[in-house]
């Protein structure tokens, strides 16, 4: 086990070299004054861009240009974000924090219902709950997010007000920034609580609410169908049987005997889906305005900020391999197979 | 003869498919008596295994029942209810089954899929169920007991496997065991330690025990009586002694002289030529009748009934006149 997690390590520097050089690599399309151009602010400075060229060594070979790149990065130095207005590292290291909350809050609603559901339509197999069941996975597979997203914005935000869409409110940005609250972990749902500031709970979780919903709504959806299967191939084994043949209750022999293996591939899937949600709440956090990294490389990407994307792109490399990493680590925690080999 | 724990009355039964209902099983009656082993022998999709599992009433859910009763107890357990019946299952009647590796729930541990049918049945504490678990490990022949509890099925050889699960059979000191061919996914040397075990255990007991196997050789070893099933009915139903020694229906002939036998050497073994009928294939006449060398114009027009004779069941019509 400890050697697959060293290979699987191994692994993670290829992948985020393969894709930070393929994005480098396309930037080097632009012309170097066109990249210079970023960092001039003022028309009236457009003759300065030769020495910004020559400065940052615009016009070097590519395969140079991408190793200054990277052993800036190995010193901790990302470059500097035009379009966020502070350097890459310190963007990140601000959004980071409530896209994660965000796709953890959404995993857990998709596990808890996902799982849920689909063990319940496998039970029930072709009664009235696998139908609802199945009706759901269906409509939430077909609708785009983008729809969902701008439709619960519409129903929750403009017509009852429930929810907020866009930045904390003032009190809240005001109680964040002030002296006296502490920052733990960077996750506000946690520091909040951290410094006993309800309010501050309240509000971070009110902006969570939509911006998870409609997150969650196509992974649900795979997630019932996963579980349904599962369930379904799991219930027909031998051993759910024997289970039956020991007098267990129906309750054992579903959720402990069969539950417990259908689980094995809903674990990896959910892994892969949070990893997912990670590097693509793009579209969710744009339309809710949602402070997290997926806003942060949409603004990069609209205004052709060349080090806000490579560090974006960067980071979700990362996080990637390093979520299946996690994925396989908790697979190996149900599965006594796989750990004791 | 003492009075039989477990009697099978009538039962029929067939599975709902898409293409129809296909009958399996047709008016099989028998009754098991204390303390003895039955064998139930047959080909593939005779009806052997689907006989035994209606009897704790695990069938699939495309089952039906068309008739018939099983009596234990003084109780018909297909009329019973689901909790009724949890409370026979493993604890009165006790099922090990063919394949024991997948038989095991392979993410859970030996102990806890042993202690767990304790508990299912007897007020037990942890602790008290892991004493008794280990204690019925020693018994099937398993070392060093308590290590081996907190291990995974798949750490276990299949032989090893089926003792468990001879373990986990024997936890509740059931009235009744029912093997559905404990032994075929095993090899050969395994095969008869796994035998003797069982025979050793079913003397200790006291227990009855349906013994469901496709191996005459292995019936031989342990039945003290055998029932011949063909597409879900009963051939021939006697005393082991008796059906060995003289086969009287022509499939039990044929199936005995098949067996590969060391004195005969070097010959071809003697077949029965042809298929048993498909399952929901409508045989007029004696199912047997195609394959059958001694078949006269009655046998494939009627079904012959069964003919008793003295303590055996024959289902021939040349068994009719004695």
């Amino acid at each position: 086990m400890t050697r697959y997690i060293l290979r699987r390590l191994c692994l993670l520097p290829l992948v985020v070299l393969g894709v930070t050089f393929l994005l480098f690599f396309l930037t080097q399309r632009l012309s170097p004054e066109m990249r210079a151009s970023l960092y001039v602010k003022d028309p009236r400075q457009m003759n300065a861009l030769e020495e910004v060229i020559r400065q940052y060594g615009l016009r070097d070979n590519v395969f140079k240009q991408y190793g200054r790149w990277l052993k800036n990065v190995a010193h901790g130095d990302l470059g500097y974000s035009p379009s966020a207005n502070m350097p890459v590292a310190q963007a990140l290291k601000q959004y980071l924090p409530a896209t994660i909350q965000l796709a953890f809050v959404t995993m857990i609603l998709v596990v808890f219902f996902g799982v849920w559901f689909g063990a319940a339509s496998a039970v029930h197999k072709d009664k009235w709950q696998d139908i609802v069941a199945r009706l759901i996975s269906v409509g939430g597979f077909s609708l785009p997010i983008f729809v969902l997203g701008l439709l619960l914005l519409m129903v929750f935000y403009g017509q009852l007000h429930w929810f907020s869409p866009g930045g904390y409110s003032i009190q809240t940005d005001i109680i964040i920034h002030g002296a006296g609250f502490k920052t733990y972990t960077g996750f506000l749902l946690i520091d909040s609580l951290l410094n006993g500031q309800w309010r501050v709970f309240g509000d971070v979780l009110s902006h969570l609410v939509l911006p998870a919903m409609t997150l969650c709504i196509g992974s649900f959806a795979l997630m019932v169908r996963v579980m349904r299967s599962s369930m379904l191939e799991e219930l027909s084994k031998d051993y759910v049987r024997t289970a039956r043949a020991k007098g267990l209750s129906k309750y054992q022999v579903v959720y402990k005997h069969a539950g417990k293996n259908a689980i094995i591939p809903v674990i990896t899937l959910a892994g892969i889906q949070f990893i997912r949600l990670l590097g693509g709440t793009v579209i969710v956090e744009t339309i809710f305005d949602y402070p997290g990294i997926g806003r942060f490389g949409v603004l990069a990407a609209q205004q052709l900020d060349i080090a806000g994307i490579l560090g974006f792109s960067f980071l979700v490399a990362i996080l990637f391999v390093a979520g299946n990493l996690l994925s396989d680590i908790l697979y190996t925690a149900v599965d006594p197979r796989i750990r004791l080999e | 003869m003492t009075e039989p724990i477990l009697r099978v009355e009538n039962l029929s039964l067939s599975f709902v498919t898409e293409n129809g209902t296909v009958p399996v099983l047709h008016h099989l009656s028998y009754s098991l008596p204390k303390g003895k082993i039955l064998a139930v022998v047959g080909e593939s999709g005779s009806g052997k295994t689907v006989q035994a599992l209606s009897i704790l009433k695990l069938l699939a859910p495309n089952a039906r029942v068309d008739s018939g009763k099983v009596i234990y107890r003084g109780k018909n357990l297909l009329a019973c209810k689901e909790n009724t019946l949890r409370n026979v299952r493993g604890s009165k009647i006790a099922m090990i089954f063919q394949d024991p590796g997948s038989s095991l729930n392979p993410v859970l541990t030996i102990g806890e899929q042993l202690t767990e049918t304790l508990r299912a049945h007897r007020k037990m504490s942890q602790e008290a169920a892991r004493k008794k678990a280990a204690q019925l490990l020693t018994q099937v022949g398993i070392t060093e007991a308590e290590k081996r509890l907190t291990e995974y099925p798949f750490q276990f050889s299949g032989g090893m496997c089926q003792r468990v699960m001879i373990a986990m059979a024997l936890a509740l000191d059931p009235d009744i065991l029912i093997a559905d061919e404990p032994t075929t996914a095993l090899d050969v040397t395994i095969q008869a330690q796994i035998l003797t075990l069982i025979k050793e255990l079913q003397r200790q007991n006291g227990m009855s025990v349906i013994f469901i196997t496709h191996n005459l050789a292995v019936a031989a070893q342990v039945a003290d009586e055998v029932l011949v099933l063909y597409a879900g009915q009963c051939m021939e139903l006697a005393p082991a002694p008796d059906l060995f020694a003289k086969p009287l229906h022509p499939y039990t002939q044929g199936l005995l002289s098949s067996l590969a036998s060391v004195t005969h050497k070097a010959q071809r073994l003697p077949v029965i030529a042809g298929t048993p009928p498909r399952p929901g294939e409508i045989v007029k006449g004696c199912p047997f009748a195609p394959r059958c060398t001694q078949a006269t114009t009655k046998c494939f027009e009627t079904c012959p009934p069964l003919f008793a004779q003295k303590s055996r069941q024959v289902r021939c019509y040349l068994q009719e006149a004695q």
